[in-house]
């Protein structure tokens, strides 16, 4: 008896796993069945472009014959990229335009937030106001950010110039170490708001009760702050900053429109420049491997957004 | 003896007849509608208005007016350089061709031209092309060396070929076969502000003769009046560039390969010859040197000169003989001293030849564009409307539309488009059409090569950035572009 009772035990420690997840699909086929569709649509425009572009990244795509013509080289166009001073530069300004950009974003848009929290005459008005560059469209943006900045007649030279404060008009997109700078000053001005957004609903869930308890008990606005406001709003933070990232990463209209990546090469960044690879140049191949790497760099991000998100829920669930 | 049957006879007089006969309208075919030998203002003037064209019948012969068909088309069309005229111009054609075969369904879709062949290639990669195609001239080899295109002459909407610039005709032409007919073919020329020149110490009504001199009247131009003195254009993936600096190089007696010669084979890379780095100096010290050029010339284009120009801020320019028009549209729109100031800059407009290099060369690209019919299977639907296609091509490259299409900036494909009553009506309305028609003997076709559009959008601007930011020296940006044009023709 002891020893049938041992393996009927045995055999249920190992059972409920498999059983359990099983069952738990059973029991919400329901839910898999409505996301069957966009899982479907999923697979066709977005697993197939994937895996065509891992396997173009294998093929050398001379630009004078068609795509269909192409021959397997293996991992040469990886070690041609890993190899080329261009793929090093792209890849730095690339660095320089997502750190820049998500930082500078995510302060400017966690301060707005915490500017706007409070109560006073007008928050309405200014908070739509600083929803306006969220909104209006990047190649609209981009095009009138072009006018401002113009070398030789662009509003804020001519400001300068005629307050006397410059001799002439500043150099902003047409300098090799002003572009970069300048396209993320665009960048931070469009993509604000979105931080700003994010952290304003976090801000809601931070609970009044405890921030009165840290009241009484004599903790100044920063101790409340950083003691109670902060710690929650880390997951808000951790994924807006994620999101901003993984935006960034992707950028191409600003910089595409504002300068072509120009002059010089210095705002090329990895998107702008596997689109001039591949649709002004026509090195399928190469660019496929370019966007192979970056793939492989937004799972990353991509991995630690999923965790964030985990974390969120976790602790929800906790709470 | 030789017995002669009636019959044989008869057989032997209708062959010998048919060959004679096809002989003389070959012969006639041959004969080009206007005699490109003596080509002058006076000669294009002399033979305006002199004959007359129905297009509807002529094109009815091609597709049957009543033809029931579908027709997709994509099409360089007008942007924001572009005066409203041919705005209008563009929106009759298609009018027109809708009332002319009103039982084909067409589908078109204009792009600019820094847009066209992007969007092109990745709709060839999809199959997902249009039936017809009017492409810029730089993109007529590239498809059809990669087998996009189906072999189309002009004999094949009723044309002949010989109705067409040869430059033009070379621009269509693989592997000895035709794959597009010319609509409209281009040569811009020198313009100037006649006041801006009087204010430096210039002689108004004189053009720099030389490169070299551009150089110096910038220059004088910026250090007397503090405004930009020549119109640099040096973006990249933008026709614009190509278009201004191909003359300086080909003037200095550079270029690419050999397109500037009579008979170009393509094989040496010039690029970093001393005559091109000549050229590549001469822009240099305008723009690094001098500062006598728009310090935003690197992400400019030319519709980004022309209110700089009607500005009174910039001193000279090279363009089409629309600018003019696009000058009266500007000020149209200016209100207040602004009007003022436009009228001033428009009545002081100036046009001229091109430059000469230090040798006495003159050149100019040769531009345009050619319309073409895509193989079915790189189509939408896998199907081409043949006789709607031929139909519209037929229309487009009318004497009388290829003449109206460009009215205003170009030049038309089709040179019976010049002995037009539209032609003479053209020359008493536009303004300085006579200094670019002058300058088509002078005009250079971009290399006929699969490659030109990477290396006149890409390396050419690329090599004139790396030059003007500092990034490298003038020897190291040619070096560089020569090595990547070697790269290129290397198949890598």
């Amino acid at each position: 008896m002891t020893i049938v009772t041992g393996k009927a035990e045995t055999g249920r420690r190992l059972q409920p796993g498999r059983s359990g997840v099983l069952r738990n699909v059973w029991q919400h086929r329901a839910d898999y069945a409505y996301v069957l569709p966009a899982i479907a649509v999923m697979l066709v425009v977005i697993a197939y472009p994937i895996y065509y572009t891992i396997e173009l990244s294998f093929f050398k795509t001379p630009p004078g014959l068609q795509l269909r013509d192409k021959t397997f080289i293996g991992f040469d166009n990886y070690t041609a990229i890993l190899t080329s001073p261009v793929f090093w530069k792209v890849t730095w300004n690339t660095l320089i335009w997502t750190i820049g950009s998500t930082f500078f974003s995510f302060v400017l848009g966690f301060g707005a937030a915490l500017a706007l929290h409070r109560d006073f005459v007008g928050r309405g008005v200014l908070r739509a106001i600083l929803i306006i560059p969220w909104v209006i469209s990047a190649v609209a943006a981009s095009y009138i950010w072009k006018w401002i900045y113009h070398s030789d007649f662009g509003i804020i030279g001519a400001v300068l110039v005629g307050l006397g404060l410059a001799d002439q008009p500043p150099n902003f997109i047409d300098n090799v170490s002003t572009v970069l700078p300048s396209l993320i000053v665009v960048n931070i001005w469009r993509e604000f708001p979105f931080a700003m957004i994010m952290m304003m609903a976090g801000l809601q869930t931070v609970p009044e009760q405890l921030l009165r308890a840290a009241e009484v008990d004599g903790a100044n606005a920063w101790q409340r702050f950083w003691h109670v406001t902060f710690p929650h709003l880390r997951n808000v933070s951790t994924v807006t900053i994620l999101l901003l990232a993984v935006a960034n990463f992707n950028s191409f209209i600003i910089p595409w429109i504002m300068t072509g990546g120009g002059p010089s090469n210095a705002s090329h960044i990895w998107i702008t420049h596997i689109y001039e690879l591949a649709f002004g140049r026509q090195r399928w191949g190469v660019a496929s491997a370019y966007s192979v790497l970056l793939f492989l760099m937004l799972m990353v991000l991509g991995y630690f957004y999923v965790r964030a998100l985990a974390g969120n829920e976790r602790k929800e669930g906790g709470a | 003896m030789t017995r002669i049957s009636l019959g044989g006879a008869v057989l032997r007089g209708t062959v010998s007849a048919a060959l004679m006969v096809s002989l003389m309208s070959a012969s006639a075919l041959a004969e080009a509608p206007v005699d490109l030998s003596k080509w002058s203002p006076e000669y294009v003037r002399s033979i305006a208005g002199t004959q007359d064209f129905d297009t509807a019948a002529d094109c009815g012969k091609v597709t049957p007016l009543d033809y029931k068909g579908r027709l997709t088309f994509w099409y360089q069309g007008v942007f924001e350089g572009d005066p409203d005229l041919l705005r209008q111009y563009y929106k009759d054609f298609f009018e027109t061709f809708r009332k002319t075969y009103p039982n084909i369904q067409l589908e078109e879709q204009a792009l600019t031209y820094n847009d066209l062949l992007d969007k092109f290639r990745t709709a060839l990669l999809g199959n997902a092309a249009p039936m017809a195609v009017r492409l810029q001239i730089l993109g007529g080899t590239e498809f059809a060396s990669k087998g996009y295109l189906q072999p189309l002459k002009p004999e094949d909407v009723g044309y002949s070929t010989e109705d067409f610039w040869p430059g033009a005709m070379k621009a269509v032409t693989w592997d000895g076969v035709t794959y597009g007919i010319p609509t409209n073919n281009e040569t811009m020329a020198f313009i100037w502000n006649a006041d801006i020149f009087k204010r430096a110490g210039l002689d108004p009504d004189k053009a720099p003769a030389t490169w070299d001199d551009v150089v110096k009247y910038s220059k004088q131009i910026h250090d007397k009046l503090g405004i930009a003195g020549y119109g640099l254009v040096a973006r990249k993936n933008a026709g614009n560039t190509p278009y201004r600096f191909m003359p300086q190089l080909w003037a200095y007696g550079g270029g690419v390969f050999d397109e500037a010669t009579a008979n170009p084979t393509y094989k040496e890379v010039e690029l970093n010859s001393p005559q091109s780095k000549a050229a590549l100096q001469a822009s240099y010290d305008m723009y690094v040197r001098d500062k006598s050029v728009p310090v935003s010339a690197l992400t400019n284009q030319q519709a980004d000169n022309q209110p700089l120009f009607v500005a009174g801020q910039l001193g000279m320019m090279i363009s089409h003989p629309s600018d003019y028009n696009v000058m009266l549209d500007l000020q149209k729109k200016a209100t207040g001293a602004d009007k003022d100031k436009a009228q001033t800059v428009i009545d002081n407009m100036r046009y001229g030849l091109i430059p000469t290099g230090p040798d006495g060369k003159r050149a100019v690209v040769f531009g345009g564009s050619n319309i073409h019919i895509l193989k079915p299977e790189y189509v939408e639907g896998g199907k081409v409307d043949e006789p709607a296609a031929k139909a519209i091509i037929c229309m487009w490259t009318s004497p009388e539309w290829s003449l109206k299409m460009a009215y205003a900036g170009s030049n038309p494909g089709n040179l019976n488009g010049f002995k037009t009553k539209w032609m003479k009506e053209r020359l008493d309305s536009i303004k300085f059409l006579d200094v670019t028609t002058s300058m088509l003997p002078y005009g250079i076709p971009f290399p006929a090569l699969p490659q030109s559009p990477e290396i006149m959008n890409i390396i050419v601007p690329d090599m004139l950035q790396n030059a003007l930011t500092g990034a490298m020296t003038v020897d190291q940006a040619a070096d560089d572009a020569a090595q990547k044009v070697k790269d290129l023709m290397g198949g890598l």
